[in-house]
């Protein structure tokens, strides 16, 4: 008994240790990406670069598209979503749905800026005018989310102080106007670091950015950017004069130029796509034939003609007439943009390759003329008004003078604004905003609103135990 | 490992106190075991002595003999029989008896422990049991649409009408947010994947997710024909065995094994068609001003012809594109026999059903291998061992809003024109919907959605009688299976299609494969020791149980298509994917089983320790104990009456999910480099299982000799630790961060019903009912409340977890008394239905049977999207109605109310009329059949409800976690009906 005992004992032994040797190493990773704490390290951090040049890129789509349509610039008619020719004219604004859009992506890019930030601080392998310069582009595209955000929400407001461990409570909202500064802020110390950067940046730059591709030279665009932000601040956030003067301060050190127009005017930087496998591909360009997207055709009543009594030639090359009109949502038009597709007289075809400018020496001109307007000096804004006429539309130079009533300088640099900028950046709307003239927006359908500014995101008002929709600051 | 080695040795200490056994005057008993009624004999019975260990086995005549002295209490039993104790005094050495058929299944012999069972009837926790002739009687594509109406507690949904199933099972109540939601499925001691890959839908169709494709789960794969028995271990104490795993339930399924005696064949053939059920209209356009209204001033002239007699002919769309009726068949054939050495079974199966839809359908064929060996008094083996190949082709539905989905597209489609090609085979672009020219016939026609799976599952089980004597016994088992298959997915979506032509690079193809490799292994030691005071049977059973799961899905796709090529390399922009998940487990178990007072009282007590790669702390070892117990009372409520009491506590878990544990960087390419960007979801390094706790208490009455069984149950059962998907606010930078925390509760009631009304020589009439009751609720969130993955689209309606609500109500605006917009979002809705009846009925008279299956669901709430869809396009059929006026208020003003519906449904699930014909004509047949039975079957024949959409049971976003009831252009139900033929040898 006892033997049998024992042989079975040696049996379930050797069955245990044969199960054991059968178990896998428990430590399993993960193949699937990288992981977090990957991110040091000179090729990493060069790597991390590209993607925050890449996040730049984050919400054209819904920017072209929503302000546009706010500002009755574009329509979808594509009719794929009640949302587009709903909520997005006709109200109500939906916090959960697209008027809490255009944040979180970049609030998502501005953690890895900071992720980003921190690793450079800590990195062994990088000279200090290395990390200075890295600390330069970093800035900069911080300061660049931090001012589309504070246009988006207007006075809402938004958070600022975002760079926190995540199970910490909610950054506070701020107004509109310490949001403003904030991005000013950022923006001018990366153009110190920028400054202190030495001769290259510890990587290579991204696409779209030819000619700013050392520290000095992106400074020149970070200085652009500047002045764009505090133009938009004097008159959204009411800073008035004292930004209208930093923006003329800033542009003087910007890549801004008069010189080898009307070639010159496409200098600046750009949002860089391609049509290769795996690229970010140019999210609003199609064909002739898809019923997305579509100019608004109170346009064309607006289009100045030439000398010759042609149009101008910003609408000509950006905009062109289909055959059949479109109409979804009691809404027509037969007007479809070009601008980003490749053209012929006779085609338009969608190229996915077509970069979106990011900032641009024609809205340089132009901003110079918005702040010298804002700082009265009438003459000289049209002076570079002017400049855009004649080098961008082929029009003639205004018949305005300094003399001529303020409303109908206004008017003239936003009609150049818009035909300008058409189709970039939602400038009807943020410029419709500036000067206060939402109400003259076209109602196309009765019972159909203006929106003022985006709503905040419906997450940020469950985080802060607050009913959607939400104005954390109480306005 | 230490608390192994303990376990080990407690089983061993076990086995020391084995007392020497008693001689006595032994003599032989001999007799025959057979079938009421009929009088077959039956073999593979098994005999017991009362009170000891012994047991004798009948062979193929139904032939026994056993060893006893004195008076012998003998206990008889056999499987789908009433088990029947009879007295065999002193000097009598013969005992015939016959037994009932068990049409409860009150003896079926049901899971206990890992590698222990018990009688049902003395069973400590509620487990349902539903036999495999159950599932196999009217034609269905997946077992576990066979399952509705028949089990309690259990809440079947399918997600779509599309062939091969798509179906979610949830067992008593919701309790996860993130983790998995489904059951664990065990079939033959094999753990069975019934994972859902996401076939690739979404990068053909904008506009859709990939949570939109709408894959079926692979339990898809297993043969209905093939099972035998199917036991659904609903609470934590049932399957607390089961760990980490088991907090949804466990589905333990046994195959068909051969039975000593006479080799045995079954054919079975099927014939039969799909029919479209329900449909949606469109509006009938009265004048040109009203379409033109519509579609706009421009579309006049295009518009002009289709009014030129006045109003205009109509067209049925949704028969254009869903009125096909194929023939669909299924043949099953099945050999099985053996002797008491070598036992087998070996079935085949082909079938193909044809779906409503053209290029739609769902195929399967398998070959299963059941072979059970002994090779001495001591050892036995069994192998089983399936191979599968299923095919589905689930064609294009559901949300999809760049037109590539036939619902979606269907409710912008005006019924004037007709989808269907001309004369010349060429369709016709539809210009007038505009709605992408999308043309669903053409894009059925056309295009390519297929799944193609092939499938291994095999395992084997050691059975080793190490020592056993009267007082005592000790068995040693081990069982290792793996569970191995290849998901292909073709999507094809060529660039002649219309809604292809208008995108930048039409035309769309996609390749998937997804691997999935599963193996498990177990050691058990079983020890059972009956005193001869007889007061106790104590069962000790320990072991170690060892799991390895992993699923690899890589994908091709490639847009910019050359014409007529579905070759993944013929297009110009390839985009290439890999996911790689993984997970292990490793666990440790005891379990203590006391059968006291008679076998009166059974108490078991149990406990488990595991520990996992999914977990944060790999070297953790997390414990879930369980302890329940039954009492029977006999004659309590009538001669041959019995009553049993029950009530157990128990504790599962649910892992987390692979990669919860890491926060990754994302690689967008920029220039041709991949960059590197924070992921936005936020990983929990410290991640940790959810844990269930559940209090679950009943009775089972037996009355009238067992013509009445009714069974109750309740449970309030509580899951903590949950693994929570917070949404952070958007401002942190993260979208997601997975956390564990909360709580949350399920209570509920379930009962089963049986009664035998008519019993007698020529008829018999069985009706069953189910009930099923659940409640759920959010009792603690670590956070705020907050919108789940998936939960519905913006404004249109969500599922929202907060603290003190279900968390399947739906939220958005409401309306107020005024039918004027509140401006905050408010509960407007639950997916959860209030309760589920189900009614069995099955009546034979003679060689006739008639049986039906009635599924009933009460309340819930559906947000029928496709409605919204109509009215968006202006093209609902009760245009100008007051409640089309009503609806479109809600439309205007954002406002949901108008689009929550009721889900309430009656459904007759099962038909089914038989008869088997006399032997004679069997004989007849010349080919030597035993019997022939012809059926006619249907399924799914009638639904009333007063949802106004296609049907209530829908989930756009497939199987999620918390069950979403969203309708946007679901696959339309169907109705099938089969002639059946069986013949077996």
């Amino acid at each position: 008994m006892k033997t049998t005992m024992n042989r079975r004992l040696l049996g379930l032994g050797l069955a245990g240790a044969l199960a054991l040797s059968a178990c896998g190493d428990f430590d399993v990773p993960t193949t699937n990406a990288p992981t977090v704490d990957q991110l040091s390290g000179r090729l990493a951090l060069a790597r991390t670069a590209t993607g925050i040049m890449s996040q730049a890129n984050t919400d054209m789509a819904g920017q072209i598209q929503q302000w546009g349509i706010y500002g009755r610039e574009v329509w979808n008619l594509l009719g794929n979503d009640p949302r587009e020719t709903g909520e997005e004219i006709r109200g109500p604004q939906d916090a959960a749905g697209r008027a809490g859009g255009q944040w979180g992506g970049k609030y998502v890019a501005l953690r890895t800026i900071n992720a980003y930030l921190t690793a450079v601080g800590e990195s062994a392998e990088l000279s200090e005018a290395e990390k200075s310069a890295a600390r330069g582009l970093a800035k900069t595209f911080a300061g660049y989310h931090f001012y589309k955000l504070a246009v988006r929400s207007g006075p809402l407001g938004l958070p600022i102080d975002v760079d926190r461990p995540i199970d910490a409570d909610p950054a506070p909202f701020v107004s509109q106007q310490a949001a403003f500064e904030h991005a000013v802020s950022l923006l001018n110390q990366a153009y110190t670091d920028l400054q202190a950067g030495g001769a290259a940046f510890p990587f290579t730059m991204a696409p779209g950015y030819t000619g700013f591709t050392t520290p000095s030279t992106f400074a020149t665009f970070n200085r652009g950017l500047v002045a764009k932000v505090q133009v938009d601040r004097a008159l959204l956030a009411g800073c008035g004069q004292q930004c209208f003067q930093a923006a003329l301060t800033a542009l003087g050190q910007s890549f801004i130029t008069t010189a080898g127009l009307p070639g010159s005017l496409t200098t600046g930087v750009y949002l860089a796509y391609d049509g290769a496998s795996g690229e970010p591909t140019n999210p609003v360009s199609e064909p002739l034939t898809a019923l997305r997207f579509f100019m608004h055709p109170s346009l064309e009543a607006l289009v100045q003609n030439q000398a010759n009594a042609s149009p101008d030639l910003r609408w000509t090359s950006k905009v062109r007439r289909i055959a059949e009109a479109r109409t979804f949502a009691n809404l027509t038009s037969d007007l479809k943009p070009i601008l980003y597709n490749t053209n012929t007289a006779t085609s338009s075809v969608a190229n996915l390759g077509a970069d979106i400018p990011l900032l641009k020496n024609e809205e340089l001109l132009l901003i110079r003329a918005e702040a010298n307007f804002g700082m009265g000096n009438k003459q000289a804004a049209l002076d570079d008004i002017n400049l855009v006429r004649v080098n961008s539309g082929g029009l003639a130079p205004s018949t305005l003078t300094a003399a001529s009533p303020d409303a109908d300088i206004v008017s003239e640099l936003l009609y150049n604004r818009l035909f300008s900028l058409l189709a970039e950046q939602g400038t009807r709307w943020v410029d419709a905003r500036k000067y206060g003239r939402l109400g003259s927006l076209p109602i196309d359908r009765a019972g159909d609103v203006v929106h003022p500014y985006m709503l905040i995101p419906a997450g940020e008002c469950d985080a802060r135990g607050l009913s959607v929709p939400c104005t954390p600051l109480g306005n | 490992m230490k608390i192994g080695r303990r376990v080990l040795m407690l089983g061993i200490a076990g086995l020391l106190a084995a007392p020497g056994w008693l001689a006595a005057q032994a003599r032989e008993i001999t007799g025959t075991v057979s079938r009421s009624g009929s009088g077959e004999p039956i073999a593979e019975a098994t005999v017991t002595l009362v009170g000891t260990t012994t047991v004798a086995r009948t062979d193929a005549a139904g032939r026994y003999s056993i060893t006893a002295s004195g008076d012998a209490r003998l206990m008889f039993r056999a499987i789908g029989f009433t088990r029947r104790e009879a007295v065999v005094p002193a000097g009598q050495s013969t005992m015939n008896v016959s037994l009932d058929q068990d049409i409860f299944r009150l003896d079926e012999v049901i899971v206990a422990g890992a590698a222990t069972s018990v009688e049902r009837r003395a069973a400590t926790t509620a487990i349902a049991v539903v036999g495999g002739e159950d599932v196999a009687k009217v034609a269905a594509p997946t077992f576990e649409s066979a399952l509705n109406g028949r089990i309690s507690g259990v809440n079947i949904q399918s997600n779509s009408g599309a062939p091969g199933g798509g179906i979610q099972m949830q067992i008593r109540g919701n309790t996860t947010v993130l983790g998995a939601s489904d059951p664990l499925f065990v079939i033959d001691g094999v753990i069975y994947s019934n994972t859902r890959i996401n076939g690739g839908r979404a990068s053909a169709i904008a506009g859709a997710s990939v949570n939109e494709d709408d894959p079926v789960n692979r339990v898809a794969d297993v043969n209905p024909a093939d099972i035998a028995s199917i036991e659904i271990l609903k609470g934590a104490a049932a399957s607390s065995i089961y760990g980490s795993k088991a907090s949804n339930g466990v589905v333990v399924i046994k195959t068909i094994r051969g039975q000593a005696g006479q080799t045995r064949a079954n054919v079975s053939q099927r014939v039969g068609t799909f029919d479209l059920q329900r449909k949606l209209q469109s509006r009938n356009f009265q004048t040109i001003e009203e379409a033109v209204d519509v579609f706009g001033e421009a579309k006049r002239a295009a518009l002009a012809p289709y009014f030129a007699g006045g109003a205009p002919r109509t067209y049925d769309l949704y028969e254009e594109v869903y009125g096909r009726n194929a023939v669909s068949y299924e043949t099953v054939a099945d050999v099985s026999g053996g002797t008491e050495q070598t036992r087998f079974f070996v079935s085949g199966t082909w079938k193909r059903d044809e779906g409503i839809a053209d290029n739609s359908g769902f195929g399967r064929q398998g070959l299963r291998v059941n072979v059970d060996q002994k090779l001495s008094n001591k050892l036995d083996v069994s192998v089983s061992s399936v191979f599968n190949r299923s095919l589905e082709q689930r064609s294009f539905a559901n949300n999809g809003n760049a037109g590539g989905t036939a619902g979606y597209a269907l409710a912008y489609q005006p019924n004037f024109q007709s989808l269907l090609p001309g004369a010349d085979g060429r369709f016709t672009e539809v210009p007038l919907t505009g709605y992408f020219n999308a043309n669903p016939v053409q894009t059925n026609r056309l295009s390519d959605n297929n799944t193609e799976t092939n499938r291994f599952t095999g395992g084997a089980n050691l059975n080793w009688r190490a020592f056993t004597n009267e007082r005592q016994s000790f068995l040693f088992t081990a069982g290792a299976g793996v569970d191995i298959f290849n998901q292909g997915d073709e999507i094809y979506t060529p660039p002649d299609l219309f809604w292809e032509q208008i995108k930048a690079r039409p035309g769309t193809a996609s390749e998937q494969a997804g691997v999935s490799r599963q193996a498990n292994w177990n050691l058990n030691g079983v020890h059972t020791l009956r005193p001869s005071s007889g007061f106790v049977t104590a069962t000790t059973s320990f072991g170690v149980q060892y799991e390895d799961r992993q699923l690899k899905i890589t994908r091709v796709s490639n847009t910019n298509l050359i014409p007529g090529q579905s070759n993944v390399n013929r297009g110009t922009t390839p985009v290439a994917a890999e996911d790689l998940t993984r997970e292990r487990t490793f666990a440790l178990y005891a379990q203590e089983d006391l059968m006291l007072l008679d076998d009166r009282m059974l108490i078991s007590g149990g406990l488990r320790a595991e520990r996992s790669s999914a977990n944060g702390n790999i070297d953790k070892y997390y414990i879930f104990p369980k302890i329940s117990g039954s009492y029977r009372f006999s004659d309590l409520l009538g001669q041959g009456s019995q009553l049993k009491l029950r009530a157990a506590y128990g504790e599962t878990g649910n892992q987390p999910l692979f990669g919860q544990k890491f926060t990754t960087l994302l690689t967008p390419q920029f220039g041709g480099v991949n960059g590197f960007t924070l992921s936005t979801v936020a990983g929990a390094p410290n991640i940790e299982p959810e844990r269930l706790k559940e209090v679950e208490a009943g009775f089972e009455a037996e009355l009238f000799r067992s013509r009445v069984v009714l069974d109750v149950t309740y449970y309030n059962r509580n899951t903590t630790n949950l693994l929570l998907n917070r949404v952070p606010p958007p401002s942190s930078g993260f979208t997601q961060e997975v956390i564990n925390g909360g709580k949350v509760q399920n209570k509920g009631i379930e009962a089963s019903l049986g009664v035998t009304p008519i019993q007698g020589r020529n008829a018999q009439l069985v009706t069953r009912a189910t009930f099923t009751l659940n409640r759920n609720k959010v009792i603690e969130l670590p956070v705020a409340s907050f919108r789940p993955p998936n939960a519905g689209f913006g404004g249109l309606g969500t599922t929202f977890v907060e603290v003190g609500q279900p968390m399947t109500q739906i939220v958005g605006f409401g309306f107020d008394e005024d039918t004027v917009r509140i401006p905050t979002q408010m509960r407007l809705g639950n997916s959860a239905p209030d309760f589920r009846i189900g009614f069995v009925n099955d009546l034979t008279v003679k060689a006739f049977n008639f049986s039906m299956v009635w599924d009933w669901q009460q309340g819930g709430n559906v947000i029928n999207l496709t409605q919204f869809l109509y009215d968006d396009g202006g093209n609902a059929a009760d245009h100008g109605s007051p409640d089309h006026a009503y609806r479109m208020k809600g439309y205007n003003s954002g406002v949901m109310t108008p689009y929550i519906e009721d889900a309430t449904f009656l459904k007759l699930r099962e038909v089914s009329v038989g008869v088997n014909l006399p032997r004679s004509f069997a004989n007849a047949l010349s080919v030597g059949a035993r019997d022939v039975r012809l059926s006619v079957t249907g399924r799914n024949l009638l639904m009333l409800t007063n949802y106004t959409g296609l049907d209530p049971e829908v989930a756009n976003f497939g199987s999620t976690a918390i069950r979403n009831n969203l309708d946007v252009g679901p696959f339309p139900p169907s109705r099938s009906v089969f002639f059946n033929i069986a013949v077996g040898f």
